[in-house]
Parts: C-alpha cells; sequence; structure tokens
C-alpha cells in the first residue's frame, strides 16, 4: 500500500515507518522550506548580512559625516522674515532611500547567484516547482530588506534629524518601498544570475525598473512630510508605491519559470 | 486511489506554479522511458541526433560514448532538464505520460554537476530536500538512509567537509529519498572507492526488483559498468 | 507579420552571383517612397511651418522630429514587448519559443533605442533653446531618460546571454515583460505626478485648434513619415537576422 499523496485534507500517516505528509497547499510549504534553508545557510555563513551591515553602516556614517553642514544650513522664505531647513524632510527621506536601493542591490543578489554559481539550483529544479522557488526567494529577500531597512532608519533619523511625520503614512511608505525594492532585486538577481553575469549586468538590469520606483517614492516622501492635505493624495501616492511591487511581483512569479528552467 | 489525468505535453510550459498533476508516488509504479528520435544542438554543434529506444519498467539501460558524445545531455533530456532540439524524450508511469515538469517527483538523478548545498550538514541537506518532497524524516529514518549510502556518523558535518567519495554517496541519498520509479545515473561511480562501487551495484539491483520494476539509466565510459545493463545505446560525436 | 517575399523563378541560366531585390516591405519603392516623405518634411519644417508664437525664435521647428521620435520609442517598446509575449505564451505551437518573435522583438528595441536617442538629443536642444538649460528635470525629461536607460539595460543584457540563442531569448523576452511595469508608469504615471512642475507645452500641442493648417500640413505627414521609417527599418532589421540564421545553420 502506498503514501497517501498530500493533497488538501486532514493530515493522515502513513503507512511508511517515519514520514507524515502536510496538508498545506504543496507551494506554500515548499516555499517556506526554502525560505526556512536559506535563513539557516544566511545565519551559518553570514555573506549577504555582512555586506549589507557593511554597506549600510559605512554609508550612513558618511552621510552624517558629509551632511553636517547641510542640516544647519537654512534658506530665506521669499517675502517674510523667516527661514526654513535647506534640506527638507522629503529630501531626507529621498537620500534615506537611494541608501536603501544601494543595500538592496548589494545584499539581495546573494540568495540567487549563490545558487547558480554552486550549481544547487539544479538539486532544486529537481525538488520543487519554479513558483515556489520564486516565492521563497522573495520572502527570504523582504525579510533581509525589512530587516536592513528597521535597523537603518532610526540610525538616519538620528543622524540627519528626519522627522517622522504622520506616524501612518510613514510606515505605509516604508512598507511600500521595501516590497518594491526586494520584488525589483529579486527577479532581477534571478536574470542577472542565469546570464552568469557579473554584478555590472545586475545594476545594469536593475536600474531602469528602480530608476521609476524612485521617482514613485520621492512622490511619496513629498507625501508624508506635506502636512495636512486631501487623503486621495496620500492614497495616490502610497497606492502607487504597492502597486508598483505588487505589479512588478506579479509579472515576475508568471514570468519565472521561463527564467529558472532550461 | 485515482491517478488524475498526467499533465498536458508542451502548452504547459516551464510556468507551472504548483504541481497540481502528481501521479501518485507509490512503491510500485510502473515506469517507462522512451526516446523518440531525441538529437540535440548547442547553437550550430549538433550533439547527436535520432536516439531512439524503449526502456521498460525493470530493466537497465546504458548509455555510451566517447567524451562529448552527448550522454550527459540526453540524460538531462530524460529527466525533462532541458528541452531537445528534435524529438521527444518520453516518460510515463502507470501508463499515464509525464510532461518534463511532472515527471520529476518520479526520477532519481545522480550527475556530477548535480551539487549540494555546502553549508548544510548532510542531515540538513536530506532533511531539506525530503520536506520539499512532502515527507519528513524521523531521526531514525536518517540514520538509516545514511547508514544506507555508507555515511553513517557523518550526518552532523558540513557537506564542505567531506570528501569527494562522501558527496557522491549523499547524492545517492538525495536521489533515493521517495524511492523514485525512474533512475537516472551520470558517471554512477564517480569519486568512489570499491565499496561505493558495491552500494552502487546494490542500488540498481534494488532498482531492478522494485515492485512494478524500476528503471535504470546509466551514462558511463567504465566498462566494468557496461555490464550493468541489458540493453546498451553508443552515442557518436557529431551525427 | 513578415511580407511574403516575392522571387522570380530560377531561369535557365546559370544562379545569379547577387541575390534579387527584394519586394514587398524592404524593397526600393518603400526606401524612396519614405526618403521622398521625409525630404517634403524637412523642407516643409523650415519653409512651409511659420514661427510659433511663445518659443524662442525657430525652435517650434523640432516638434516635426522631435514629437514623433519620442512617441514611437514608446510605441517601439509596446511592439516588443507584444512579440515577447506571443514568443512566451502564443498557443499556436509554432509561433511559441519561434526565434524569429524574438528577433522581431529584439529589432524593435534596437530601433526603439535609435528612436528614444534622437528624442533625447532633439528635445535637450529645444530645451536648451527654449530654457536656457539643456537639461531640466520635469516628467517627461524623467519619462524619456528612464526609456533609455530601459533600451540599453535590454542591449546589455542581450549581449550577456549570447551564448545560445534560446537561453538569450528567454531571459530578454522575459525582461521586457517584467520592464512593462516601469514603461507603463514612466510613460502614464510620471508625467501627471503633481509634484513635479512640467515645463513641457504638451497640452498646447494636443489639442489641434492650437495649431495652424500650415503646422498640419507638416505635422501629420512628419508623424506618418517617422512610423514608415521605423517599419521600413524593421523589416530591414529583420530579414538581416533570418540572412544571419540561414548563415549560421549551414
Amino acid at each position: 500500500m502506498g503514501r497517501v499523496a498530500d493533497t488538501a485534507g486532514a493530515g493522515p500517516v502513513s503507512a511508511q515507518a517515519g514520514v507524515v505528509t502536510s496538508s498545506r497547499p504543496a507551494w506554500l510549504s515548499e516555499a517556506a522550506a526554502l525560505f526556512a534553508k536559506d535563513l539557516r545557510a544566511e545565519m551559518r555563513t553570514k555573506v549577504a548580512i555582512s555586506a549589507i551591515g557593511v554597506f549600510t553602516l559605512s554609508a550612513l556614517l558618511l552621510l552624517g559625516l558629509a551632511t553636517a553642514a547641510l542640516k544647519e544650513a537654512q534658506i530665506p522664505i521669499p517675502d517674510t522674515d523667516l527661514t526654513r531647513p535647506a534640506w527638507d524632510p522629503a529630501g531626507k527621506m529621498a537620500l534615506l532611500w537611494v541608501l536603501l536601493c544601494f543595500a538592496a542591490f548589494t545584499g539581495l543578489a546573494h540568495s540567487f547567484v549563490h545558487e547558480e554559481e554552486t550549481g544547487t539550483s539544479l538539486a532544486l529544479r529537481l525538488s520543487m516547482p519554479a513558483g515556489a522557488v520564486y516565492a521563497g526567494k522573495l520572502a527570504f529577500n523582504l525579510a533581509l530588506i525589512f530587516a536592513v531597512a528597521l535597523v537603518a532608519t532610526p540610525l538616519y533619523m538620528l543622524i540627519t534629524g528626519m522627522p517622522l511625520g504622520p506616524p501612518l503614512v510613514f510606515l505605509l511608505v516604508m512598507i511600500g518601498g521595501c516590497t518594491g525594492l526586494a520584488g525589483a532585486a529579486t527577479i532581477v538577481a534571478a536574470l542577472a544570475a542565469k546570464a552568469r553575469g557579473t554584478g555590472a549586468l545586475y545594476s545594469a538590469l536593475g536600474l531602469p525598473i528602480l530608476f521609476v520606483f524612485l521617482a514613485l517614492l520621492l512622490n511619496a516622501a513629498k507625501t508624508v512630510y506635506a502636512g495636512p492635505q486631501p487623503a486621495l493624495d496620500v492614497v495616490k501616492a502610497v497606492g502607487g508605491l504597492f502597486s508598483y511591487g505588487i505589479l512588478l511581483i506579479t509579472v515576475s512569479a508568471l514570468t519565472f519559470g521561463f527564467i529558472w528552467e532550461d | 486511489m485515482p491517478a488524475r489525468q498526467a499533465g498536458k505535453t508542451s502548452a504547459s510550459g516551464p510556468g507551472r506554479w504548483y504541481n497540481s498533476d502528481k501521479v501518485q508516488r507509490e512503491d510500485h509504479n510502473e515506469a517507462s522511458v522512451a526516446w523518440e528520435g531525441v538529437g540535440h544542438r548547442f547553437g550550430a554543434r549538433s550533439v547527436f541526433s535520432d536516439v531512439c529506444a524503449q526502456v521498460e519498467a525493470g530493466q537497465v539501460c546504458v548509455v555510451t560514448g566517447p567524451n562529448g558524445s552527448g550522454k550527459s545531455t540526453l540524460l538531462r533530456i530524460t529527466a525533462g532538464l532541458l528541452q531537445p532540439s528534435a524529438g521527444a524524450a518520453r516518460i510515463s508511469v502507470n501508463g499515464q505520460p509525464l510532461d518534463a515538469v511532472a515527471r520529476r517527483p518520479h526520477l532519481g538523478y545522480v550527475a556530477p554537476d548535480l551539487t549540494l548545498y555546502r553549508e548544510l550538514t548532510g542531515a540538513e541537506n536530506l532533511q531539506f530536500f525530503a520536506r520539499l518532497r512532502g515527507m519528513t524524516l524521523s531521526r531514525d529514518d536518517l540514520i538509516a538512509r545514511l547508514s544506507a549510502v555508507g555515511l553513517r556518523g557523518r550526518g552532523r558535518d558540513l557537506v564542505s567537509a567531506y570528501s569527494s567519495g562522501m558527496r557522491q554517496r549523499l547524492k545517492y541519498a538525495f536521489a533515493l529519498l521517495d524511492q523514485p520509479s525512474i533512475l537516472l545515473l551520470d558517471e554512477p561511480t564517480a569519486n568512489l572507492d570499491v565499496d561505493g562501487a558495491a552500494m552502487v551495484e546494490q542500488v540498481i539491483a534494488a532498482q531492478r526488483r522494485r515492485a512494478g520494476g524500476g528503471v535504470t539509466i546509466i551514462a558511463t565510459n567504465e566498462p566494468r559498468e557496461v555490464e550493468w545493463g541489458e540493453l546498451r545505446i553508443r552515442l557518436e560525436p557529431g551525427r | 507579420m513578415t511580407t511574403a517575399q516575392t522571387q522570380p523563378p530560377p531561369t535557365a541560366s546559370p544562379p545569379p552571383s547577387a541575390p534579387e531585390p527584394p519586394a514587398g516591405i524592404q524593397g526600393a519603392a518603400w526606401k524612396w517612397g519614405v526618403g521622398l516623405l521625409m525630404c517634403y518634411v524637412i523642407y516643409g519644417a523650415f519653409f512651409i511651418a511659420r514661427n510659433a508664437v511663445g518659443f524662442v525664435g525657430d525652435s517650434a521647428r523640432i516638434i516635426f522630429f522631435h514629437v514623433p521620435c519620442a512617441v514611437l520609442s514608446s510605441i517601439a517598446y509596446f511592439v516588443a514587448a507584444a512579440y515577447a509575449g506571443l514568443y512566451l505564451f502564443s498557443s499556436h505551437p509554432e509561433k511559441r519559443f519561434n526565434l524569429e518573435l524574438d528577433a522581431k522583438s529584439a529589432a524593435a528595441m534596437e530601433l526603439g533605442f535609435l528612436f528614444c536617442i534622437l528624442a533625447t538629443i532633439t528635445g535637450s536642444l529645444f530645451a536648451g533653446m527654449q530654457w536656457g538649460t539643456f537639461w531640466n528635470w520635469d516628467p517627461r525629461e524623467i519619462s524619456i531618460v528612464g526609456m533609455l536607460l530601459l533600451y540599453a539595460a535590454y542591449l546589455v543584457l542581450r549581449s550577456a546571454g549570447g551564448e545560445q540563442p534560446d537561453k538569450r531569448a528567454r531571459l530578454t523576452t522575459v525582461y521586457i515583460l517584467i520592464t512593462l511595469i516601469p514603461t507603463v508608469f514612466l510613460v502614464w504615471v510620471v508625467p501627471r505626478i503633481q509634484a513635479l512642475q512640467s515645463l513641457h507645452p504638451t497640452s498646447v500641442l494636443a489639442n489641434p485648434k492650437n495649431t495652424s493648417a500650415a503646422y498640419k500640413e507638416v505635422l501629420y505627414p512628419s508623424f506618418l513619415a517617422f512610423i514608415l521609417l521605423f517599419v521600413w527599418l524593421f523589416q530591414l532589421r529583420f530579414r538581416l537576422y533570418k540572412l544571419g540564421a540561414k548563415d549560421r545553420s549551414r
């Protein structure tokens, strides 16, 4: 008698010793397994984390040093006696996003490039469908970029004095931005890894996608600090961010199989 | 237990999101492999052309040929990892044809270019790949599998610390995880010592005896290994 | 969709040393037709159309060249995306994964790159004349730079994926489809972002009442000329590919 298949239904125990099948949809548990494996490997080797970490910390320090004078500068508001800071909060957030973009493209390539270079992608192809691979890798990259943003943003606010603004909008912009970044970086990494390209190819491919995303991020940054405004404007700005990321991820999921398989 | 209709042929493409059309993996699946005019070229260079053969359940087929004649390529095509330039490598299990993606749960694949994760231990590798196939291995099961390939006691070591022979043994443990009805072995005894070669022979014998009849396809140039198969195919380069 | 090439039937004489000149869309009639139309447009830009109100000097004449190029560079991308989609997803077994479709999408991208460069240069010249600086970051300029980066990245990927044609085809067609998202945002969303001021006199041109009859006499033919130029170059490029493919398979 054979083993009961792992399709939806109550989780059965098989007649074979020591083998238990799961009842979740197959691709979700496969993606989760891949995520767990990547996490375990990363905890052990710390390749991606150290790359991103070193980059982010040094960039933050450099930024702090370079903008110390800029922080204090004031420019006069026309027709009044008042002055306003030369470096407005929206500009500060813009620079934070540039930093996070570079951090993303430094560290998020590792997941795919490593698989291709060591040749373990073959074992994965034999073991799980392409869609689950994409989901697992995307989840890992999302976790990584969120972790980086979680550490870097408070530090950045400390260094540059960027205010929080309305907390909900701020949080939504951070989440939307990180999601888009992870989506872009993941699919570009998959492409560049398969093309056996160097880091230069990775950057070249990611640039057009990030360029547009940065324009949207700038717009969202302005919205965060624009003070009282119609809710529609906020929805449009934040919605733009999320829609870009989600659309990108959707198209990536649909076409990933063509990249992954030979 | 009804096996659902197997997947569509070429129209489904590699972009499939999930394994929807699984034929149940059971001990007594009866598999067969058919090569119908298989040919492949890389760019302008033709590797081989017009390979025709049929391997039935319980049979062992050996593919030989000089270096560069495309033995590994033929195995990759059979595994569904590569689309052939001409012809088709058809696999059916219990009479149902399986497309390139659907056949992979039924395969055990060992090859020089197969690599397992060096930053994980042997046991962690097996656990991971077992999880991907919907299995969870108990501790006893793990020990049994590692012992079966001669890696008893080495499960806790990182694969980066393994010798090349040990890595080859781990590949067999990986390939045999799910009792595949089709074994594809490319250079089966590469890096293995005498004990290892004996293990491989046992694996092939067990595959033959498998309920329903397992298929084994070997790609090799070793004369001793050629003896292991009753079906022999020789690939000539450039034809 | 390739046009059929009608070759005259082989005569009894020994095979000709040079191939027959192609009929159809690559043929000489087309070449001369597009050339003459373009000559008319150039003549018209300088002699038929009069100076526009509100523009510095003669700078408005660049509209006849800049706008068609910019529009065509976006259209070229969507043409390439359509071929890429057919390549990957066509339900017709002959068309799916047919390398000719990939070659067509590559041809469209190359031409799109060309037109994008032209649009950027002409736009920058215009900005220099009209507003003094050769570059301002207004939304349309951002859009054209974004497209330029995209085309360049595509060409980089195409050269990097180069060893096997079908692998290169898969990677590049997927890239085109993925970059549909940034392109759609560039073409339709970025120009509408309120936060960025726009220097572009786009709304003026879009309303037909604002342009005199003389302008229309040159503007519409110039659009036609550039579109025909694109089609003709596209067919030439595809023909080049087919000749190359024949050569490679020998």
